[in-house]
């Protein structure tokens, strides 16, 4: 792991378009002045503390950029739309660990770069690993069906004060 | 030092199975970015947390066991997930300071 840097996720949302967007600013304080950039008037929703990092190859030094990995997420078993829930019930019995990683707003070309990108971050984490037979496997956010709906755990320091209820059984 | 001998030397209590491993390290931290960027695999995770995203992480890079300061009650959704990946969650009343004298006391 090289180039780590400290900073913030910063949820912003146009007023005149509803869209929302996200990116990672890397600054002592999350920036809330609103702004315009064409057609649109970006406004600060809110933010979290995070991190960014690169990896480098220990043996010949190339770099894999990863700055634009917003989050490790995993689905708690929501639907069977979800392929990131269907993947992960089966690979868990193969002590798999499925993690898919959430982008900022990804462009086609890095897309196309993704999967090249999460090979090599799934041989970082598996590289670590010391308990026997335990395997991480990094997959494209795009396998996720729905954020929201997947309950499952996203790393990133946002809400981890808040701990749900548990389901009442009668 | 294997965990198991470490949750005897500092009297601490397992909310879960005991999944014995070795432990190289220990880590402080209550932000799950940072275990991410810089834990160790094989350390104890001394944290205030109890969120299960505290387990996602610990997998994640290979943590011996999480060891929660201050007796916060951890949920059953927490404990449950922890148990599906073989991780250990550890209490103590002690708070983080007391905790990582004596885990530096015993040698990790
Ligand atoms: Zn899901």
């Amino acid at each position: 792991m090289t180039d780590v840097r400290y900073g913030f996720i910063v949820v912003e949302k146009c007023y005149h378009c509803n869209d929302e967007r996200s990116y990672f600013a890397a600054e002592h304080v999350p920036p809330k002045e609103e702004y315009r950039e064409g057609e649109h008037f970006w406004d600060y929703m809110g933010s979290s503390q995070s991190v960014q990092f690169n990896l480098k190859c220990g043996e010949c030094g190339a770099v894999v950029e990863l700055g634009e990995l917003l989050g490790l997420m995993t689905c708690a078993g929501c639907t069977d739309e979800c392929d990131l829930n269907v993947l992960s019930r089966i690979c868990e019995s193969q002590r798999i660990w499925v993690y898919a990683a959430l982008t900022y707003n990804p462009d086609e070309q890095m897309k196309a770069h993704m999967a090249e990108k999460l090979a090599v971050l799934s041989q970082y984490f598996n590289d670590r690993i010391r308990t026997e037979g335990k395997k991480i496997l990094v997959v494209p956010g795009w396998l996720v069906h729905d954020v929201d709906m997947c309950h499952g755990s996203v790393l990133r320091d946002v809400g981890m004060f808040e701990v749900e209820p548990e389901p009442q059984t009668t | 030092m294997r965990l198991a001998e470490l949750k005897d030397k500092l009297s601490l209590k397992s909310l879960n199975d005991v999944y014995d491993k070795d432990v190289e390290g220990a880590f402080v931290s209550d932000m799950v970015s940072d275990v991410m960027a810089g834990a160790k695999p094989a350390s104890v995770w001394v944290t205030t947390q109890t969120h299960k995203n505290v387990v996602a992480a610990a997998n994640l890079v290979d943590i011996a066991a999480v060891i929660v300061t201050r007796g916060r009650p951890v949920s059953d959704e927490t404990l449950e997930m922890a148990s599906r990946a073989e991780l250990t969650i550890l209490t103590t009343d002690l708070d983080t300071y007391s905790l990582v004298g004596k885990l530096h006391a015993a040698g990790v």
